[in-house]
């Protein structure tokens, strides 16, 4: 079933145009990752789906809702972590939690099982009494993830939750949100900078540009599309400035000296300059002390994607 | 639970501290005993209808209308933490809708007014007990000035709120234009006997009308000057609460 639908999205302030004509179709039970550089209109389409805004032109349905004629129906139905923190100072964080409940119409016993559960699962007995404003950035961030939990949901945004996580936190966070799923079929929406993140958590992948969507596949076949360029690397022990002249006619290869020399290549056709290298090394009896292939991340594959994008753009 | 009733709920608990506790009592409490009987020795009674008040009884009736309108500034101070804490935004992708959040804040002012109301009418009690006058219309008259003011000054507070974006800009501004509602006002003095620009300035001060009603209403003098002042008090919430209903409508994320 489709959660979430968009057709020719768009979204401008005066003349900034912050979505341009997004198509989306995300099916449900899934992890949905949404990538892009800083600006690329990320948090707007999240505004735009959670109808915090409502947008210049185009169609959103959530959960089979249409965004312009019920917009309440749709938010009574997911949960929402956004980008800025949110949070009510003076109140300690189990009040904050159980009042958020309470908010959402959680009957009184449930308010109480959750808060203790979600205390236990983002470790936060040992602060619970702590009010709001005196928690740090990282503790303050796993209160309003931990809160929005508070609520039966069908549909949750997470907007770069794991700011301020420290990486243990981090994988615990991460690992919650995969049993989430697994156990109750609910569709997290994800945007993150932090692409192993990405590549741990989600089933899907759109990245985004200057607000249009460049690619959406899985990471498995993003891979697959963009990560023709495999990564070698020949360590030599000692520096050999000879190999500056030897390798001069190789295409692809870069020579750094550091402790040692490193010989790094990076190809679509990196098995045949590797066995090149390796003949030209081995005609000069130059030893190789370790030699490693790199797997493409999606790192690498979506600051190619971006770049291309803002290529072609320009 | 109707959402409005639950974001009373929630507006009460953040609202409603200690210190914001002590402040409306202890404040009052100090001006009507300590500052009521030592102004005695200067202003012996107050004219005031057709009977003449003595000063504390004149200043604990004019420290109801003053509590209100000091208790209206949660109303400000919920939307502005509610903004500068991501609050607004996070309520805004609940399930609630801008009338909503709206609403629950003018009946969390309501509900504070009132009560602050109340309160120093209990505590002042002692002191105008002997002029005291309510019967079956001064009563609802008291009770439907304090949620007209509460809603006139907490539209105030709500405007400043929706307006400003630095807290120092928010907290110079309240404070400087309640220093003024609360001070040129007959909340603390009669305007008879004040120099006469003084004397107009307290009736441009909508806290004056709130005062004069609710004093009227305690000693039971309602002439038809209180009555307009009633008119002018109520159109003047109504516009700034369509004012500030508009502000937040239109607030941007």
């Amino acid at each position: 079933m489709s959660c979430i639908e968009t057709k020719s999205l768009f979204k401008n302030y005066n003349s900034l145009i912050a979505v341009d004509g997004i198509d989306l179709n995300i099916e449900s039970g899934q992890v949905f990752g949404f990538l892009g550089p800083n600006g690329a209109g990320k948090s707007t389409v999240i505004k735009l789906l959670t109808t915090l805004i409502q947008p210049t032109k185009g169609k959103v349905s959530v959960l089979g809702i249409d965004s312009r004629k019920n917009p309440l129906e749709i938010r009574k139905k997911i949960g929402v972590v956004l980008q800025q923190p949110s949070y009510e100072p003076t109140l300690s964080v189990e009040k904050s939690m159980a009042k958020y409940g309470m908010m959402w119409n959680v009957d009184s016993r449930t308010i109480k099982n959750r808060t203790e559960e979600l205390l236990s699962s983002f470790e936060l007995q040992d602060i619970r009494k702590k009010r709001n404003e005196d928690l740090s950035i990282g503790q303050r961030r796993r209160v309003q993830v931990a809160r929005e939990f508070m609520h039966d949901m069908e549909l949750l945004f997470l907007d770069e939750p794991t700011v301020g996580l420290d990486p243990s936190a981090r994988r615990k966070l991460l690992d919650f949100l995969k049993n989430k799923v697994k156990e109750t079929g609910l569709t997290i929406f994800y945007t993150t900078h932090v692409l192993t993140e990405a590549e741990y958590l989600c089933d899907n992948i759109a990245i985004i540009n200057k607000g249009k969507i460049i690619t959406v596949a899985s990471p498995q076949e993003l891979k697959k599309k963009f990560g023709h360029e495999k990564t070698i690397q020949i360590h030599i022990s000692g520096k050999d400035h000879s190999l500056d002249d030897l390798l001069k006619d190789i295409p692809d290869c870069k020579i750094e000296f550091n402790t040692g020399t490193v010989i790094t290549i990076q190809s679509s056709n990196s098995e045949i300059v590797l066995m090149d290298i390796l003949k030209i090394l081995n005609q000069n009896d130059i030893p190789i002390e370790d030699l490693s292939a790199m797997p493409t991340n999606l790192e690498e594959i979506f600051l190619k994607v971006v770049s291309d994008s803002d290529a072609s753009n320009n | 639970m109707h959402p409005i009733i639950r974001l009373v709920n929630r507006n009460l608990t953040i609202a409603i501290n200690p210190g914001f506790l002590i402040w409306q009592v202890i404040f009052p409490l100090i001006y009507i005993f300590v500052a009521g009987f030592a102004y005695t020795a200067l202003i012996q009674n107050v004219p005031f209808g057709n009977k003449d008040l003595d000063y504390p009884a004149f200043l604990a009736s004019g420290m109801i209308g003053f509590n209100i309108m000091n208790s209206t500034l949660v109303s400000g101070i919920i939307i502005w933490n509610d903004r500068r804490h991501g609050m607004f935004e996070q309520i805004m992708s609940g399930p609630f809708t801008r009338a909503h959040y709206i609403l629950s804040n003018i009946a969390t002012i309501a509900i504070v007014g009132l009560v602050s109301g109340a309160l120093i009418t209990a505590v002042g009690y002692p002191v105008f007990f002997e002029s005291v006058e309510f019967s079956l219309v001064t009563i609802p008259l008291i009770i439907f000035t304090a949620i007209a003011g509460a809603i006139l000054f907490g539209s105030i507070a709500s405007i400043i709120s929706t307006r400003l974006r630095s807290s120092e800009g928010f907290n110079v501004i309240i404070n400087t234009v309640f220093l003024f509602f609360a001070f040129v006002s007959t909340a603390f003095y009669p305007a008879a006997g004040a120099p006469e620009p003084l004397a107009t300035a307290f009736y441009l001060n909508p806290l004056t009308y709130l005062v004069d009603i609710i004093r009227a209403g305690i000693f039971g003098a309602v002439t038809d000057f209180i009555i307009l002042e009633m008119i002018v008090l109520v159109s003047l919430a109504s516009v700034l609460f369509v004012i500030a209903t508009k502000l937040l409508t239109k607030l941007d994320f």
